[in-house]
């Protein structure tokens, strides 16, 4: 009689177990709640945030306009990270712990990102950054984190190896900001730089600086044949004109200006002796859009009144996009399973076709590849633009590397 | 530093006789019963710069302290320090290019003048009303986005003097009317505990004016169009502008040191106004009744001056002063709602390292912060820190004057 009894209990609580797994599994709160992450302050990139809140939400828009994800609409939480750590860490315990979200996309500045994604290892939740450079965001390994923009050692590569092939230059100054993406970014510069028998001499600043009027001098006293500017935000603008101010911008000196350079109004407006600058841009040109780049263009530039959309915008677009497939693939919006369906995701978006090769299942190391190629886009295009006229857009500008992306020669100040 | 032993040597040696000479003058002076208010700074001035040689007569003697012994023996100390560096450092480019060091001369003193305008006005409003504002910062911001929009959106195309005029009526406004809701309270004895009510409500008003303004006008850089486009001379010659040589956007000095045409304007004007602001205080009679109400308020109001108008006028004055100085600035930097926050901590630097509410002092202050600032950024020999040290160089000479001063430059002893 007791072996019937303890039978009967276990097998109810086996059917409790189950049916609350299974309403577990499949019961989803309404709205869906997604992070957005941006700098919408200063000392932050507030350009580059503003264009990557306005690209989440038109994401968000596109989703909901079509009946929404598993049978409920969703919402998009913004939280400023002003581009400080202490704020990437207050921003995401609010979204996760206040506001409830589910996952969290965006993020500009890999000193919050780096911040922000302990928050979120920590509680689980799956968090895709558009636009943190930092190696070290994936070299950590952890099952949350992915990054669909480029690595900061690769991008410094790239722009290292486009700086070699400008003509007569011996020696870089970089202007660098004294952060989790500038110090890197300059260093993995510097190296690849003097391999290629190019001296580099860096000048870290910190966030926010306004006066560069001492280093600037400084550098000019060094005489570079080319300057780097890895700093981000107002700041970037700022060096750029003081430097024209000077005799060392632009149109003087074969200049790589930071991305915010891309929103072309802003950068005429702060920097109107900046014609010739060449900018690095994440994503594949304008000549290459797919469908679905063409779309969000459109969504984009009315939304905002802008001509085109900034290659962040692009990232922090496919960031919450491809979190909404991976949430509906999963058919569920329990952190686990969206980062499992993201590990196996063959997601088609802003920036082509995006994938995640190296995870859980198939380790970095397994291969013989580096741990910061976890949870990576192996794949953003890159490609450096040049303005050729003053008060030029940025969609017009003439692409002058690499050279399977070329749309015309670099002019080289020093070389007219 | 090639040789830095020979600086730090050099460096130990002052620092150890500055020691004696501030730990042992006062005691003796004081044994001999002669004024000790100078005679801790004097010995440590005259013993950092001359060692023995020059403590031991003062010991014996006890002379009558003067200050320009200690501006004299301030110079010395910065001499042999140059001359230490020199030696240490032979290739260091502060050492071998002259052009190079004018040019960062020039350009500190530039940058000196501005920000000790910037600091006159939170001076002025510290000496009267007693209030540390920490809106200044947000005052300087209102200025500068005037300007911006009065000349591309409010009127396009109008002269940015006019720009300036109406950031020095609105700024002057928001710093009236402020003092008269919320400060006047404090003056009037109906707030408890002031200068904690002073802090927190000029905070509050930050705050405020920072949100308001990114609210209204968004958190996007902007900025301002030159003021002026210089004639393009050269002096003697066109031909060999070896004095000056301007072109629309800049002028370049001796050939050597080139000054952007922003910040030359914004340097003059501050020039200018610093000079209206000294007739006005000094040489009209509302001028007169502010100094006397920032000496004495209540022997002010027996001969009819009435402290509360003043202060009303004095917090105006001083947000119009950091408003002025935002709206001459706007053509130089990208202008966002949180640009103030810098000046507005190196304000502070600055009123101390003068002297609380001395305005000769916030402006010497700002003059000093100014090369300073261009003279470690240009001359610390590892570049990769030059720059990420600029906060830390005011901070360094502050402390060291604090140490040495506790007043300031020209701060009075309460």
């Amino acid at each position: 009689m007791k072996k019937w009894k303890a039978l009967r209990f276990c097998t109810i609580l086996c059917a409790v177990a189950l049916a609350s797994w299974s309403y577990s599994a499949s019961a989803v709160d309404c709205p869906i709640k997604i992070g957005g992450l941006a700098p919408l302050s200063a000392p932050g990139a507030v350009t580059g945030g503003e264009a990557m809140r306005d690209a989440m939400m038109i994401a968000v828009d596109e989703v909901n306009a079509k009946g929404g994800l598993l049978g409920c609409q969703v919402k998009l939480v913004m939280g400023d990270t002003e581009g400080l750590p202490e704020k990437g860490t207050a921003v995401m315990e609010k979204l996760i712990n206040q506001d409830k979200v589910v996952a969290a996309g965006g993020e500009y500045h890999s000193s919050a990102g780096i911040a922000a994604m302990e928050v979120a290892h920590k509680y689980g939740i799956p968090v895709v950054f558009a636009e943190t450079w930092n190696d070290g965001i994936t070299s950590k390994k952890y099952p949350e984190v992915f990054r669909i923009a480029p690595l900061s050692s690769e991008v410094a590569d790239f722009q290292s190896k486009f700086a070699a092939t400008v003509p007569g230059v011996k020696k870089v100054a970089m202007i660098v900001e004294n952060t989790d993406f500038g110090r890197p970014n300059a260093e993995a510069s510097v190296k690849v730089l003097e391999k290629a028998g190019i001296q580099a001499l860096m000048f870290p600043v910190d966030i926010g600086t306004q006066d560069f009027s001492s280093i600037i001098q400084r550098m000019k006293a060094e005489k570079p044949d080319l300057i780097m500017v890895i700093v981000t935000g107002e700041a970037s603008y700022n060096f750029t004109q003081q430097a024209a101010d000077a005799g060392t911008g632009p149109e003087n000196l074969p200049m790589i200006c930071d991305q915010t350079a891309l929103e072309s109004k802003a950068y005429w407006t702060n920097v109107p002796a900046g014609n010739y600058g060449i900018i690095m841009r994440v994503g594949i040109p304008p000549q290459l859009f797919n469908d679905v780049a063409k779309t969000f263009v459109k969504a984009y530039t009315t939304k905002t009144g802008k001509n085109a959309a900034e290659s962040y915008a692009f990232e922090a677009y496919d960031s919450v996009r491809i979190l909404m497939q991976a949430i509906k693939e999963a058919n569920s919006t329990e952190g686990k399973a969206i980062i499992k369906a993201l590990e196996k995701i063959n997601y088609v978006g802003a920036l082509g076709t995006i994938t995640f090769p190296y995870g859980q299942d198939n380790p970095p190391d397994k291969t013989g590849k580096e741990d910061k190629w976890w949870h990576q886009f192996p794949e953003p295009a890159i490609t450096m633009l040049q303005y050729q006229k003053k008060g030029q857009d940025s969609t017009e500008a003439v692409v002058v590397y690499p050279a399977k992306y070329k749309t015309g020669d670099p002019v080289y100040v020093n070389k007219k | 530093m090639e040789h830095s032993a020979i600086f730090w040597t050099v460096f130990a040696w002052l620092t150890f006789w500055g020691m004696v000479g501030v730990i042992v003058t006062p005691r003796i002076f004081l044994r001999k019963n002669l004024d000790v208010s100078r005679a801790g700074l004097a010995g440590a001035c005259i013993g950092a710069a001359t060692g023995p040689l020059g403590l031991l007569p003062l010991w014996y003697f006890g002379p009558r302290l003067r200050t320009s012994w200690n501006v004299l023996s301030g110079l010395l100390i910065i001499a042999i320090l140059a001359w230490a560096f020199a030696v240490a450092d032979p290739h260091n480019t502060c050492v071998t290019n002259g052009e190079f060091v004018t040019s960062l001369f020039v350009n500190g003193v530039i940058m000196g003048i501005i920000y000790g305008f910037m600091a006159l006005g939170l001076s002025l409003i510290f000496s009267i009303l007693g209030v540390v504002s920490f809106a200044h910062g947000e005052f300087y911001m209102i200025g500068g986005m005037v300007v911006y929009f009065f000349t591309t959106t409010w009127f396009p195309g109008s002269h940015p003097v006019l720009g300036l005029i109406a950031a020095c009526a609105i700024t002057f406004a928001i710093g009236a009317i402020f003092e008269r809701i919320f400060l006047q309270p404090m003056s009037k004895g109906k707030v408890e505990r002031p200068i904690e009510y002073g802090i927190l409500v000029t905070f509050g008003l930050a705050f405020f004016l920072q949100y308001f303004v990114q609210a209204v006008a968004g958190a996007n850089p902007v900025k301002a169009g030159r003021f002026f486009d210089f004639p393009v001379v050269g002096i003697p010659t066109m031909a060999d502008p070896w004095l000056i040589k301007t072109t629309t956007g800049g002028l370049t000095l001796f050939n050597a040191a080139s000054i952007s045409n922003p910040r030359l304007t914004a340097a003059a004007i501050a020039l200018l106004m610093l000079g209206i602001l000294l007739l006005f205080l000094y040489h009209t009679w509302i001028g007169k009744a502010l100094r006397a109400v920032s000496q004495d308020p209540q022997a002010a109001a027996v001969i009819g001056i009435n402290p509360e108008t003043m202060n009303t006028l004095a917090f105006a004055l001083g947000g119009m002063l950091a408003g002025l100085s935002g709206a001459t600035l706007v053509q130089s930097f990208s202008w966002v709602p949180q640009v103030g926050m810098l000046p507005t901590l190196r304000s502070f630097v600055i009123i101390v390292l003068g002297g609380l509410g001395s305005l000769p002092g916030a402006f010497l202050g700002g003059l000093v912060i100014g090369v300073i600032e261009a003279a470690g950024t240009g001359c610390v020999p590892d570049p990769t820190r030059a720059a990420a040290y600029i906060p830390a160089y005011g901070m360094m000479v502050l402390t060291l004057v604090l140490l040495l001063k506790p007043t300031g430059f020209f701060g009075r002893q309460q």
